[in-house]
């Protein structure tokens, strides 16, 4: 039987279901203008960010949280990709990540992104290792394996620049990170960029040379945490908050005491390797552990010439958007107040708001 | 000449004992039904002489030569169901036998055997009723069709035994009294002794020779095991039935043979 | 009336199959608009006209950096990895199936081995293959067939041993050997399962296709997806699942066809 009142109930049913899954794909990024006091971190495994995961088992997190009223969970994501895609779609408040990806990821998506800590630079961490190399001139006409559009690319983009050479003199193999030191053993894999603690393990096994690190450019991969801009302009607590925990922490870590040594070979633990690898990263990274040098390092003009380096890159690799139609697409402010790009359209944001407070006490 | 044996055939699945002790002389050219309930064994007396079971004791003797100890083209078989095959039209099942035997790499025939081959089955098939249906699949044909089109397949290796296992017994009555027709002439035209299983005991005097019971004696539960069924009627059909002297593989005078 | 009587009217089923699609394109439209309204760069659900910006740039126009044409490079280069995967576990399927359940001793012998190799999930093994085999096809053809072959093999074996015993014994008694009646009685009558064998892995074969192309390679619809993820390219991304989604469709279609053009007889037993 025919039934139309069942047809229209039915169809109208539909749509109502269909209204509700959109608002429910559409909620994540909504509604967050707003003060709050609940607070998502996102954080993934790097030499750089251990701290973070170790604040927040260690008790500091919730110590800071609870002196500015409010509360802050923070997760660990295996996936440092889905991590920022995590916090562009709006399903978190803050992310760790390095300036090229915070401003091809979230600022090139939209999000106002603003970097609350700038917590250190590779200085070594990442690598251009060949096989059968002693220079890096002899990477032209090989594949070079590297996880594409990463910081990888970029260090490769800025050392083939440093020999006269380009990409069009290599090819590139898209190659995920967990895989390149069993890549590096096989035979048809003879270049290869990538990040700590991969690149000492492979640039240590025979046959193998480091020919170009990030203490060539050094400065220019810099490892931040950022927050949602809104969401750090309507509750400024966050931000004091996120860098009461991490002067804390680097504090800490750094200290020659029995409690540094500790809090390292926790870090190095969690991080899958032990306390000595762990320092061999640390040896490899310039960490801002005292606020004034994170300062004295955002204020300084090399910012905005390392930002331009990264613009032109992401914006040469169609990554600032398919309709950007210069490297000035997506505006970055410095803390000077200055704007590198589009003054209309300013995504990405350094200041030294925060760590100038620690820097004076104030938290 | 194809007379069957079965000398102190006993057949046992580990402790159990399924057939007793059989001694069984066919005659050439005889048409021989085993009746008897359900479960007594007379399926595995067929498949015994079929070469797909092999006795636990005694043998089986075809013409004095002891049988193969697997299925052979000497003897010819048509199952209930699954006796042709889905995949081939009724001219392709039917010309099967002859491309295997014929072709033992490919199991294909080609060009003027494949012909001669055709025209062949052709034959056969109009023999059985089918002609016309030569190009349908087996899926095409009704249930006697499918048994018609199985004979036609089994005779064309003109088997000397042709076994039979309830062949008909899925069919309506109707279509059985004329496949009862049918397989009577067959039996007739081809020299050829034929063994059928059958729980229709009419079946079994519309065409048998001599109807054979097989039947266990002691059936109490705690006797089950250790006893098998024997043979407990053998009667032999009054007036006697006697297949044609002249058959269809006897080119009459100056003829092709019809098959 | 009882619900399970009622049917819909002919009309009426057009509009059934068509509603579950109109409720997640509307569903998806009122999503991008809610979240464009919020945010005029979000990326994540791009509104149809900037997919179909993003479909005129990977499909319709050559790429400005590399000059190709991403989504038929892309399609190229998944499609013949994915036949190559395919085409050797179908055979190997074919062969390994069909002797194991032939042939007795096979089957004591390798019927629980292949039973127990298509128990180990292949993605695990990823890592393997990419240190013994390399990054390049060898080891993304080697996951497809690792993926794919023991369950058609297994498939196959359980098929081959359901053909029933009275067909094989009646072949016996037609003179067949083996040999022959592997290649007139079981072949043919298993190739249509083959087929829909292949059929039903095709949806497994992408995923281990993907899951390769994502660890390395430089062309691919996996490959694709997975870089652009980096960026929450989504309108790329959603066209190129709408796409990987259309071509298996349109094989399991073709497949199905064929089966049904080669063996006619397979269409009337399923009647019968």
């Amino acid at each position: 039987m025919h039934d139309p009142d069942f047809h229209r109930d039915f169809c109208r049913a539909r749509l109502i279901g269909a209204v509700t899954l959109g608002l429910c794909l559409a909620v994540a990024g909504h509604a967050r203008a707003e003060e709050k006091t609940d607070f998502k971190v996102a954080w993934s495994i790097y030499a750089g960010w251990m701290p973070w995961g170790y604040a927040a088992d260690n008790g500091i997190v919730q110590k800071w949280a609870d002196k500015y009223g409010i509360a802050i969970e923070v997760t660990q994501f295996n996936d440092y990709v889905e991590s920022m895609n995590q916090f562009t779609a709006g399903g978190y408040d803050a992310v760790t990540l390095t300036n090229m990806d915070g401003l091809s990821i979230p600022a090139a998506g939209g999000v106002d992104t603003t970097a609350v800590i700038v917590g250190d630079f590779s200085a070594g961490n990442d690598a251009v290792i060949l096989k059968d190399g002693t220079a890096l001139t002899d990477i032209a006409g090989r594949p070079v394996n590297l996880v594409e559009f990463s910081v990888s690319h970029y260090l490769l983009a800025r050392a083939l620049d440093s020999v006269g050479l380009s990409e069009r003199d290599v090819s590139i193999v898209n190659t995920a990170d967990p895989d390149m030191v069993g890549a590096f053993q096989t035979p048809d894999v003879t270049a290869m960029v990538t990040w700590n603690p991969m690149a000492s393990e492979i640039a240590a096994l025979p046959g193998a040379t480091k020919v170009f690190d990030s203490a060539q450019i050094p400065g220019e991969i810099i490892d931040l945490m950022v927050a949602n801009t809104e969401v750090l302009q309507d509750n400024p607590d966050f931000g004091k908050a996120l860098a009461g925990i991490w002067y804390e922490t680097t504090a800490l870590m750094v200290a020659d005491t029995p409690e540094g040594a500790a809090a390292r070979a926790a870090m190095g633990a969690a991080s899958g390797t032990d306390g000595a690898g762990y320092e061999a990263q640390l040896a490899a990274t310039r960490l801002f552990d005292k606020p004034a040098e994170a300062v004295a390092f955002v204020n300084s003009p090399d910012l905005a010439t390392t930002m331009d380096h990264v613009r032109g890159f992401l914006f040469d690799k169609g990554l600032l958007g398919p309709t950007a139609p210069s490297a000035d697409a997506v505006g970055i402010e410095l803390p000077s107040g200055q704007v590198l790009g589009d003054g209309a359209n300013v995504k990405l944001r350094f200041t030294d708001d925060w760590m100038q407070m620690a820097a004076d006490g104030a938290l | 000449m194809s007379a069957i044996s079965v000398e102190n055939v006993w057949k046992e699945y580990g402790d159990q004992v399924v057939l007793e002790n059989l001694s069984l002389q066919i005659a050439d050219r005889a048409f021989v039904a085993l009746v008897g309930p359900s479960g007594c064994g007379k399926t595995t007396f067929l498949r015994m002489i079929l070469g797909q079971e092999r006795p636990t004791r005694g043998r089986i003797l075809l013409d004095g030569q002891p049988l193969p100890p697997e299925p052979g083209p000497d003897r010819g078989v048509v199952y209930q169901r699954y006796s042709v095959f889905p995949h081939l039209t009724v001219g392709g099942n039917v010309m099967l036998g002859p491309e295997l035997r014929g072709a033992r790499l490919t199991g294909r025939r080609f060009g003027a055997a494949r012909r001669r081959l055709a025209d062949e089955a052709r034959a056969m098939i109009a023999a059985v009723g089918l002609a016309g249906s030569e190009d349908k699949y087996p899926a095409q044909l009704s249930g006697g069709m499918q048994q018609r089109l199985a004979l036609a397949q089994a005779l064309m290796m003109r088997p000397r035994v042709l076994l039979l296992d309830e062949p008909f017994g899925a069919l309506d009555p109707g279509i059985r009294a004329d496949i009862h027709q049918l397989m009577k002439r067959l039996w007739n035209e081809v020299p050829m002794t034929a063994v059928m299983v059958t729980h229709d005991l009419r079946e079994a005097f519309t065409l048998a020779t001599r109807v054979i019971a097989l039947e266990r004696l002691r059936d109490r539960p705690e006797e089950r095991e250790r006893y098998g069924a024997r043979i407990t009627r053998d009667i032999s059909i009054w007036p006697p039935r006697v297949a044609g002297q002249r058959t269809s593989f006897d080119p009459p005078e100056g003829a092709e043979p019809p098959l | 009336m009882r619900w399970i009587n009622r049917r819909p009217r002919r009309g009426a089923e057009m509009l059934l199959l068509c509603l579950p699609f109109a409720a997640l394109v509307a569903a998806y439209l009122i999503g991008s608009a809610i979240r464009l309204d919020a945010n005029p760069a979000d990326k994540l659900l791009p509104s149809p006209a900037q997919l179909w910006a993003g479909i005129q740039r990977i499909a319709l126009m050559p790429d400005p950096r590399t000059g190709e044409w991403l989504l038929w490079s892309d399609t190229a280069a998944s499609l013949m990895r994915l036949a190559a995967g395919l085409g050797i576990a179908t055979v190997i399927a074919l062969l390994l199936g069909m002797a194991v359940g032939l042939l007795p001793y096979l089957r004591a012998s390798l019927g629980a081995f292949v039973a127990f190799l298509s128990m180990v999930p292949p993605l695990a093994l990823l890592p393997i293959l990419f240190i013994t085999l390399g990054l390049g096809e060898a080891a993304k053809i080697c996951l497809i067939v690792i993926g794919v072959a023991p369950i058609m093999t297994r498939d196959l074996a359980l098929r081959v041993h359901e053909i029933p015993r009275e067909m094989i014994v009646k072949a016996e008694t037609l003179s067949a050997s083996t040999w022959l009646i592997a290649l007139r009685v079981v072949l043919p009558q298993v190739l249509p399962r083959l087929l829909t064998s292949l059929r039903l892995q095709l949806g497994p074969a992408f995923l281990f296709l993907i899951a390769a192309e994502a660890i390395s390679a430089d062309a691919g619809l996996g490959y694709r997806i997975f870089l652009v993820r980096r960026y929450l390219a989504m309108d790329v991304i959603f066209p190129y699942v709408a796409w990987i989604t259309l071509l298996a469709v349109l094989a399991d279609i073709a497949i199905d066809r064929l089966r049904s053009r080669v063996f006619p007889w397979s269409d009337l037993e399923r009647g019968a």
